[in-house]
């Protein structure tokens, strides 16, 4: 196995706020461990509010107040250096953002600034960290567009005029026009119907495939993680609680909320009502004791109550952070 | 931009009539070049003449041509009301950009600088500074301390623009790419900003040559260079209504109408290409 382009241990993430004396603290992501391999593709699935743009803003370092970083590291290994990426400072953290890290901002349709020719957008954000003259930058950027199935004329073109889809597509441009061997995606295609969402995402593989870059891929769409993502990890109220490969979790999930998860998906020729699961995601300021997940669990014990579960690694590398994980076949007899 | 400019001129009446007569205003202070006279010199001319082919404006009762005289007035006048709304206006695109931008302590400084700004009453003051100043007083000095009191309001729109941007994906992706605050300012929300600015900047101008309009009249500025208002000034002084010398007045107020219709329509008429949208929508064959 080769070295993780990105090595996650133990982060913990809290928005503290403290407003007219009242102290508020809520745990948006807490001890969370991930390793993301050269030239894979990791999704990140979550309800809103399970702490899946916190993890990644964390990953990116792009944390505002009130979020703090209370403890863990985040080291990423870009061509043989390594860097932790809450220990650098500003500009060693510019110099590494863009040429090897990029992140496609959530509403990333809005990337572009409206009164600016994409081809300014391009220069502002990406010129400074391709270090070669001007000229020789957009014929860089050109080639690139062709690579999304762009014309070079959306360069002179403003962000109006261009579709939804084409606009999400020179933001993908954008994110990756440095070859960056790690690219944070936040949802990048939530917005669009599912036939551009297709050619979108066919072609964040393509790109992804000739770079051969990582990508650490978040949405809340399990279907688009079941086309894209090689491996899966699951978020339930700021912790990972499963994680294996995609096609393992879809076939076999073994935590009682991935169960559900998977299990809530529409199949064809599905005749039964689909359950709901009873509850709400708790509130994250004042998270259960235990397992975040036992007051819905249906499996739930005294021990889950009292104890975190940790994220238990089996032999094929499937990792599942529960004291009553299902079986195989009882995971195949409830979906 | 000739080009917007050229489809403003072709589609947009009020552009169009605004710029007409801004420019008519223009020509006739650019004649101020060649005057036969001096701005003060007096009695070279006979006095008190209504407007005929010789005086197209009459003359004054001090014995000056009214039209070279006025061409001066407006030339100052005009560059006057310039100074100041571009002046006041790099202060309000300073201070507004970074006090939205950066918020917090620093944002709630600047306000509060601005709304002491805002609330202080401008006439009282300027008049204070008139009788401190006295001979000193110079038309660059009322500049200036006109452009220190006018760029309040302006720092305040352009500052909700600016905190409404501050959060824009694109501003977060600048900020993520590297750009430090001053390319960001400069390359990502001014060019948002700017068409707002334009708009004000006529409201500035207006504004502007209306108050200095007000002190002269008053003579609360230095009465030695000839504006619109040194030229209403001097024509109270000698009375120029109650002896029947109408023009002295009629001129100068006929040439300030048409300035601030002008600026007006032109304010207006900028709506039209506040909006990119708008703006190539006219370029669409």
């Amino acid at each position: 196995m080769t070295s993780p382009v990105l090595a996650v241990s133990d982060l913990r993430a809290y928005y503290r706020t403290s407003a007219f004396g009242v102290q508020r603290e809520v745990r948006a992501v807490d001890d969370v461990s991930l390793a993301i391999q050269p030239g894979e593709i990791y999704g990140l699935a979550g309800e809103s509010s399970s702490g899946k743009t916190t993890l990644i803003k964390t990953i990116a370092n792009a944390i505002q107040p009130p979020l703090q970083v209370l403890a863990g590291s985040v080291l990423f290994d870009f061509a043989g250096q390594r860097f932790d990426i809450h220990a650098l400072r500003p500009r060693e953290l510019a110099a590494i953002r863009w040429k090897h890290l990029s992140y496609i901002m959530q509403g990333s349709m809005n990337v572009l600034n409206p009164v600016r020719r994409v081809r300014q957008t391009f220069v502002d954000f990406a010129f400074r960290h391709i270090g070669r003259p001007l000229p020789e930058f957009l014929d860089v950027v050109r080639q690139h567009l062709q690579r999304l199935h762009l014309e070079p004329q959306v360069l002179e073109a403003y962000p109006h005029q261009l579709s939804g889809g084409m606009r999400q597509r020179v933001t993908i441009a954008l994110a990756t026009v440095c070859r960056p061997q790690f690219i944070i995606a936040d949802e990048p295609t939530t917005a669009l119907d599912v036939v551009v969402q297709k050619g979108v995402l066919g072609m964040i593989h393509e790109v992804q495939r000739a770079l051969g870059s990582s990508i650490l891929f978040v949405t809340h769409d399990m279907a688009v993680h079941a086309n894209l993502s090689d491996r899966l990890g699951i978020m339930y109220a700021g912790r990972i609680v499963e994680e294996g490969r995609t096609a393992d979790v879809f076939r076999a999930p073994r935590h009682p909320y991935t169960t559900h998860l998977i299990g809530s998906l529409p199949h064809l020729g599905d005749a039964a009502p689909k359950q709901g699961l009873p509850g709400a995601p708790p509130n994250l300021a004042d998270p259960p004791p235990g397992c975040r997940f036992h007051p819905r669990c249906p499996r739930a014990s005294d021990l889950c109550r009292r104890d975190v579960p940790a994220l238990e690694t089996d032999a094929s590398g499937h990792r599942v952070a529960c004291f009553h994980p299902a079986t195989e076949s009882v995971a195949e007899s409830i979906s | 931009m000739g080009r917007t400019l050229l489809d403003l001129l072709r589609f947009n009446r009020q552009f169009a009539s605004g710029a007409a007569l801004l420019l008519i205003v223009a020509a006739y202070a650019c004649l101020s070049f060649f005057s036969p006279y001096a701005p003060n010199d007096t009695y070279v001319a006979p006095p008190d003449v209504p407007p005929d082919w010789t005086y197209l404006m009459g003359t004054t009762s001090r014995g000056q041509d009214l039209f070279w005289l006025l061409s001066f007035a407006i030339r100052n006048t005009l560059a006057f009301g310039l100074a100041v709304a571009v002046l006041s206006r790099l202060l309000a695109l300073a201070i507004g950009l970074v006090a939205g931008y950066s918020g917090g302590l620093l944002d709630r400084a600047l306000m509060s600088l601005n709304d002491t700004f805002i609330v202080i009453p401008l006439f009282p003051i300027l008049v204070l500074f008139y009788f401190v100043m006295r001979d000193r007083m110079s038309w660059g000095l009322l500049a200036l301390m006109m452009a220190c009191l006018g760029w309040a309001y302006d720092a305040r729109l352009i500052r909700s623009v600016a905190m409404s941007l501050r959060h824009r994906e694109f501003t977060e992706t600048g900020i993520f790419s590297g750009m430090s605050m001053r390319q960001i300012l400069v390359e990502e929300h001014l060019p948002y900003v700017l068409p707002i600015v334009f708009s004000t900047t006529m409201n500035n101008i207006n504004w502007s040559i209306g108050l200095e309009v007000t002190l002269s009249v008053l003579g609360f500025t230095d009465i030695n260079t000839p504006t619109i208002g040194v030229l209403l000034y001097w024509a109270n002084q000698h009375t120029a209504l109650v002896s029947g010398i109408w023009w002295w007045i009629f001129f100068p107020v006929l040439l300030v109408v048409m300035t601030f219709i002008g600026l007006f329509l032109l304010a207006v008429s900028m709506n039209e290409y506040i909006d990119p949208r708008s703006r190539l929508g006219r370029r669409a064959p």
